[in-house]
């Protein structure tokens, strides 16, 4: 975003929009359902992201005050990600690049999921963000 | 096990609300493994996915649909001439 932003508005027909689809700067939060109650276990720690976040803001901002692009529209929604297991979460962890997920997390899991009949699901929550822009 | 994401199609619902009505040819910046290109797909009438040479193994892996061409590029010079594209998606890139 930072270094393509102008590459991108050249490429842009005039009217045309840019959109933006990122995660906020909120960590994502674990959670584990059980039949009547939901535990909050955690947080999967994105802090080393955060300067990204703050630079490509920067960058679009700037393009604001130019008058490059003009804001239309902007909104957050949650993206939920359901596993069944441990494993599942194992793999999740696994796949993180930047952030990280902390060992607590499993062993809450284990703690309150050691009756092995007990019905459970861990919840991931993250806030996404999307942004419409024009191109004047 | 399993692991599902965005039951609810939530990122699907509001990309789809966001891409104008009118767009005909979309370019993705950042495409990653396809996952979002493949879910809004449908609705513009050519898609042109660029990101790191890295990536085009990853997003091939997967059949596309016919409207999407993939490009190792980069986003710093794009290979395309001015006012080429009715749409631009940064897709979770900074």
């Amino acid at each position: 975003m930072v270094h393509a932003l102008s590459e991108a508005q050249r490429a842009l027909r005039p009217g045309g929009r840019l959109i933006d689809l990122r995660p906020t700067m909120r960590n994502r939060r674990v959670e584990l359902d059980l039949p009547g109650a939901t535990l909050f276990l955690g947080e999967i720690d994105s802090s080393s992201t955060f300067p990204d976040h703050l630079a490509a803001n920067a960058a679009l901002e700037a393009a604001l005050i130019a008058g490059d692009i003009l804001l239309e529209h902007e909104t957050a929604f949650a993206y939920v990600t359901d596993l069944d297991s441990q494993a599942d979460l194992r793999e999740i962890k696994a796949g993180l690049r930047r952030s990280v997920m902390p060992e607590s997390i499993f062993e809450k899991v284990k703690r309150f999921t050691a009756d092995e009949s007990a019905d459970f699901l861990i919840r991931i929550r993250r806030e996404m963000l999307i942004a419409r822009y024009r191109k004047p | 096990m399993a692991i599902r994401s965005d039951i609810a199609g939530n990122e699907k619902n509001y990309l789809r609300d966001m891409l104008p009505a009118d767009a005909r040819d979309v370019l993705e910046i950042g495409y990653g493994d396809g996952r979002l290109t493949r879910k809004y797909a449908a609705l513009p009438r050519r898609i042109v996915g660029i990101d790191l040479p890295e990536a085009l193994p990853r997003a091939g892996a997967e059949p596309l649909p016919d409207n999407v061409r993939l490009a190792a590029a980069s986003g710093v010079r794009l290979p395309f001439p001015a006012c080429r594209f009715d749409c631009v998606l940064f897709s979770l890139s900074f």
